[in-house]
């Protein structure tokens, strides 16, 4: 059956998942094929245990079709998977003691815009290489922009989503976190 | 499925881990049911925490304004002093905490959270401070403490009892009864008569002459019924504005 469903891959993630909605479940796994390789790599940023990657892949799509009826299909299934990942991700850093901080001077405070477009020139691609190898060094809080910008490819409007954080705070912290990578990069010989 | 190199044990694939799940009912969906309750609760507790907080802070300013300690800042550095000292500290904290958690409430919805925390914390902060301070000058405060006097506050007596119209020793508040040759008498709305004695550095002199009637804010040492005033001002009779402030007979 799922072989069959497989083929309608013309079909997009937001109508798969209102098939799975209206109840047919068996949908729901082709939601996982496609996003399994995204989610893994993302979580690997965060966790280095294989088994606790694995635990908490499983953890993260268990919960997306529990909470299947939330998606609203107007938006973006994809921004809220990462949203339900992220909690999750979240969740699994807890448990390790390695939790985000509670507060947070980036989003309590207006941030201009401007900084954006500094960070939009720099080629994503040349860029991305090179911040892999120096990316464990930098804290959950600015690493996660990061990642979702350079290697999952999600707009500033995206992650703000994931994150839940005003628009100029996901600049500000790509801003910085890109700051943080240069100096974590030349202090191992890279050139950023 | 899928071989897992590590420890060699053949392991079913994520897709058919999640599947099996569900299919054998481990995992359900929530109903829409569910997520709309879910909303309605996070309404209905920022409203309700938001009345919480929006009559506590109505219910400080009567307090500090009833008491006279509202006042007590006119009376410059010494005055201010005392009016830090006798702030009902506890419940500013526990409107800080209400506060709090109005803005962890609020930042489930996304109109909250699109923009930074100081302007959310602003808006509640300023929407708490103006209906405190409307609620402040209806006659709600004044009911509920004639009330809580006469016994008829279950909920909220003890709390009106014991901020309501508290005596301090450092500040009196009351109504002039008697004008006397250095100074004069007021009865406090507890009912007790003070002698309120002028001594001569008094920083703040009133400026209006005292009369019998008048109500005043009195800054001095208290010892048994007299107090030496450092300072007097005189002050709008907030009671006689509800009409309902409660007069022991036979005065």
């Amino acid at each position: 059956m799922r072989e069959e469903i497989s083929h309608q891959n013309v079909q997009k993630d937001e109508e798969i998942a209102y098939l799975v909605q209206s109840g047919k479940v068996e949908f729901f796994g082709i939601l996982i094929e496609r996003y399994e390789e995204k989610i893994k790599r993302y979580a690997r940023k965060f966790l280095a245990d294989h088994e606790d990657i694995n635990d908490t892949l499983q953890d993260i799509f268990l919960k997306a079709y529990e909470n299947i009826e939330s998606f609203d299909r107007k938006r973006k299934f994809s921004t809220w998977l990462y949203r339900i990942s992220h909690n999750e991700l979240i969740n699994a850093l807890k448990k390790k003691k390695k939790s985000l901080p509670l507060f947070d001077l980036d989003v309590f405070l207006p941030i201009s815009l401007h900084d954006r477009t500094l960070v939009e020139n720099i080629d994503k691609k040349e860029i991305g290489q090179i911040i892999n190898q120096c990316l464990d060094k930098l804290t959950p809080k600015y690493r996660e922009p990061i990642i979702l910008y350079y290697f999952e490819n999600l707009t500033y409007q995206e992650i703000a989503d994931v994150l839940e954080i005003p628009l100029s705070t996901v600049g500000i912290r790509i801003k910085r976190a890109k700051e943080k990578m240069k100096k974590i990069c030349e202090e191992l010989e890279y050139k950023l | 499925m899928i071989m897992d190199s590590n420890n060699q044990e053949e392991k079913p694939s994520l897709v058919n881990q999640v599947l099996e799940k569900i299919k054998s009912g481990q995992i359900k969906i929530r109903p829409k049911i569910y997520f709309i309750l879910k909303t309605i609760l996070i309404i209905g507790g920022v409203l309700g925490f938001g009345v919480l907080v929006i009559f506590l802070i109505s219910f400080i300013r009567f307090h500090l304004r009833a008491s006279g300690i509202w006042y007590l800042p006119g009376f410059g550095f010494r005055g201010l002093g005392i009016y830090l000292k006798l702030l009902p500290w506890f419940l500013i904290f526990i409107c800080l905490l209400l506060i709090l958690i109005l803005e962890i409430l609020a930042k489930r919805f996304s109109f909250v959270w699109r923009r930074p925390i100081f302007y959310s914390l602003l808006a509640i902060i300023l929407i708490a401070l103006i209906g405190g301070f409307i609620i402040e000058k209806t006659p709600l405060h004044p009911n509920l403490l004639l009330q809580a006097r006469e016994g008829r506050l279950p909920f909220a007596g003890p709390m009106y009892r014991d901020f309501g119209m508290p005596s301090f020793k450092d500040v009196q508040r009351g109504v002039v009864e008697e004008v006397i040759e250095n100074g004069f008498k007021i009865r406090t709305f507890d009912d007790q008569l003070l002698t309120i004695v002028l001594i001569r550095d008094m920083r703040f002199p009133f400026k209006e002459e005292i009369k019998q009637g008048d109500s005043v804010v009195v800054m001095g040492e208290r010892e048994d019924d007299t107090v030496r005033a450092f300072g007097i001002r005189k002050i709008e009779d907030y009671f006689r504005t509800f009409e309902r402030f409660p007069r022991r007979p036979g005065r």
